[in-house]
């Protein structure tokens, strides 16, 4: 393999990265003394709730926004240093509920944001890496939700980009069209492009990232793989168990006192446990319930997710109509 | 400058005007639908009859006898309360009373019509008695340049580059700042005077045939002069243009909603729309009014077109409205590049 010296560098480089949108008397820290390397190659992640300042590092990354105050390389370059074109000839950007002309067709979009490139894609070979094919002669007006998605997406590949840049991309999609969105994004990485991608749902971040930034009041509050984000918690499983009533019988500290169980929250009904392992845990659990004769009426365990390692950071829950 | 970006922004932006009938039909159908009314409305011909009241009283039959015969009068015979309420409706334009024997005729005289009828009034009232008087010949005016449609016309086409500019330059830009577009567009290697070289020429590609169906409707169907050279003409559509399209530009630069610009276009057409001259004669206005007309660039472009169309006007003769509109578009595009919010 040769080296290739431009590579080496990361795709992106922010230190100290810090904004403030000022509204009136009012000012709100949207990004505050935020750092991050995203490497050449990998599928990035930014998660968090709304409001977080996930779409503020990435607009400042895609030279849209003008940070108060840190340094941000974007493959190696810094915008305003009279590079601004060359950086944007290689990066590909999706921004949030972009609406293109209504009135005109897939291909007509596309051959329009293919002019601006100097170098990239063909409009045929991009509308075919987002399935749009079937729809070229369509108009804007007459796509739904998901194709107007894939169609944001394809102008951001025309350029061939070396970055590709995602806002919250499947927001509002059905799961068929999420699926197929993150296909394009999978075989995009498998081309050796790197992804920015930022979203509110555990699970696409999950499924689709290589690494992960937790983001929360314009901070990362914790990095790294979607399962190192989950060993962090000492703890893979929940095992929520329902009784008829414990009264007395049984108290969460002897819960808390079985091997491998590191936590216990328990109500009249229900006790929730944390465990390592659920084979390990479970038979002791159920043969304490018979010795003190409570009739168990339900038992459900699940792996943790990327939503509880939130929660467990922060106290709160990713989205608001998650909360349990 | 790249050829290809700015090729490519001008067609997407003709096809997004071409293929909107509505706005393909208040761009042509609308000014002439307004040539038709308006021509129609305000046609030469004889004054139509006067309404004027004769109060009820003694010899108040005879009277209106009288003016009945006459044949320019509306007349009616009423009771004074129900003569003073018509009166002030403006259902009558005059009262004829009597006072001890004499006639008295009461009206506001800030109300034209009430003038007109007091003179045709009074001298009626003066021909029964005195006999008829000197017979004056009069002629109704309906030459061909001379007309309220020939004034119209030339009107039409300044208002038509004025809504051009407005809704075609300035609520586009808007409306694409609001769905995220101009972002979009703005994080791509496109430069920003390309998409606006590209944006213009999408737009002027049809200003000079939409200037040309009003004038040709015009010529064709009320036979409006056209005494003044035609491209001076077509320097007068493309500058007068472009000096719209800056101030679509310069509205454009902040708002960012569609309320916005529609609220700030309209504040600054309205006053055009009465003061600019294109549907009533600015040419006598008084005092602060006039200073306003003739700052707008409206009343310019209305008068040189004017000077082309009824009159055998050349380039030379539009010269100084040439520079001038000139002038202001520069000034107000390049006060929108600055002021331009893309992000």
């Amino acid at each position: 393999m040769t080296a290739n010296v431009a590579s080496a560098e990361p795709a992106i480089e922010l230190r100290g990265l810090r904004k403030v949108y000022t509204k009136g008397k009012k000012a709100t820290v949207a990004v505050d003394g935020l750092e991050l390397l995203v490497q050449r190659g990998e599928v990035f992640g930014l998660l968090g709730p709304n409001g977080a300042g996930k779409t503020t590092t990435v607009e400042v990354c895609e030279g849209l926004t003008v940070p108060d105050a840190g340094l941000v390389r974007v493959l190696g370059r810094q915008w305003g240093n009279g590079v601004d074109q060359e950086i944007r000839e290689r990066i590909g950007v999706c921004l949030q509920e972009t609406r293109f002309h209504e009135k005109e067709t897939v291909r007509e979009t596309l051959a329009l944001f293919a002019s601006f490139y100097a170098r990239g894609r063909s409009v045929d070979q991009v509308m075919a890496l987002v399935s749009l094919q079937e729809k070229a002669d369509a108009r804007q007006s007459s796509l739904s939700g998901g194709q107007r998605q894939r169609l944001s997406v394809a102008t951001a590949l025309l350029g061939d980009p070396e970055i590709l840049f995602l806002d919250e991309p499947t927001t509002g999609l059905d799961p068929q069209s999420r699926r197929q969105l993150w296909e394009v994004v999978r075989a995009f990485r498998a081309g050796g492009g790197t992804v920015v991608l930022t979203t509110h749902y555990m699970d696409e971040a999950h499924q689709l990232c290589d690494r992960i930034a937790i983001v929360d009041h314009g901070r990362i509050i914790a990095l790294g793989t979607p399962a190192e984000l989950i060993r962090s918690l000492g703890a893979e499983h929940f095992v929520d168990i329902d009784v008829e009533s414990f009264e007395e019988k049984l108290t969460g500290d002897e819960l808390r006192a079985l091997p491998g169980v590191q936590a216990c929250e328990m109500k009249t009904a229900r006790a929730s446990l944390t465990v390592d392992s659920v084979h390990r845990v479970l038979p002791a659990v159920l043969q304490l319930l018979e010795e003190r004769g409570i009739r168990m009426v339900g038992l459900a365990t699940r792996h943790a997710t990327l939503e509880d390692v939130f929660v467990h950071l922060t106290g709160r829950h990713l989205r608001e109509d998650s909360k349990p | 400058m790249r050829l290809r970006i700015v090729l490519a922004v001008a067609k997407t932006t003709f096809r997004e005007f071409w293929r909107s009938p509505e706005a393909v039909f208040w761009t042509y159908g609308f000014p002439i639908l307004m040539a038709v009314v308006l021509g129609f409305a305000f046609r030469p011909r004889e004054l139509p009859p006067v309404p004027v009241a004769v109060v009820a009283g003694e010899q108040a039959e005879s009277t209106a006898a009288m003016l009945r015969r006459h044949g320019r009068f509306d007349v009616e015979v009423l009771g004074a309360s129900e003569a003073d309420r018509a009166l002030a409706r403006g259902r009558v334009a005059l009262l004829l009373k009597s006072r001890d024997g004499e006639p008295v005729l009461r009206a506001d005289p800030t109300r034209p019509e009430a003038e007109v009828a007091r003179l045709l009034v009074e001298r009626a009232l003066r021909d029964e008695r005195d006999g008829p008087g000197v017979p004056i010949a009069s002629e109704v005016e309906d030459r061909p340049g001379a007309r309220y449609i020939d004034f119209l016309i030339p009107g039409l086409v300044g208002l038509n580059l004025l809504g051009a500019g407005m809704w075609g330059v300035g609520f586009n830009l808007v409306q694409m700042r609001t769905q995220n577009l101009l972002r979009r567009l703005f994080v791509t290697p496109m430069a920003r005077s390309e998409f606006l070289l590209g944006y213009l020429l999408g737009r002027f590609v049809l200003v000079v045939p939409e200037a040309a169906a009003i004038v040709l409707f015009g010529v064709l169907v009320w036979g409006v002069p056209l005494r003044g050279s035609v491209p001076a003409m077509v320097l007068l559509v493309v500058v007068g243009g472009f000096a719209f399209s800056g101030l679509g530009c310069l509205l454009a630069t902040r708002p960012r909603t569609i309320e916005g610009i529609a609220g700030l276009m309209n504040a600054v057409q309205l006053p055009m729309w009465l003061l600019g001259g294109t549907f009533f004669s600015n040419e006598r206005l008084e005092g602060v009014v006039r200073w306003a007309a003739e700052l707008m660039p409206l009343t310019h472009l209305n008068r040189g077109l004017r000077d082309v169309m009824l009159e055998p006007g050349g380039v030379v003769d539009v010269a100084w409205v040439l520079a001038a509109l000139g002038a202001f578009a520069f000034v107000a595009f390049a006060v929108a590049m600055r002021l331009f919010r893309w992000t």
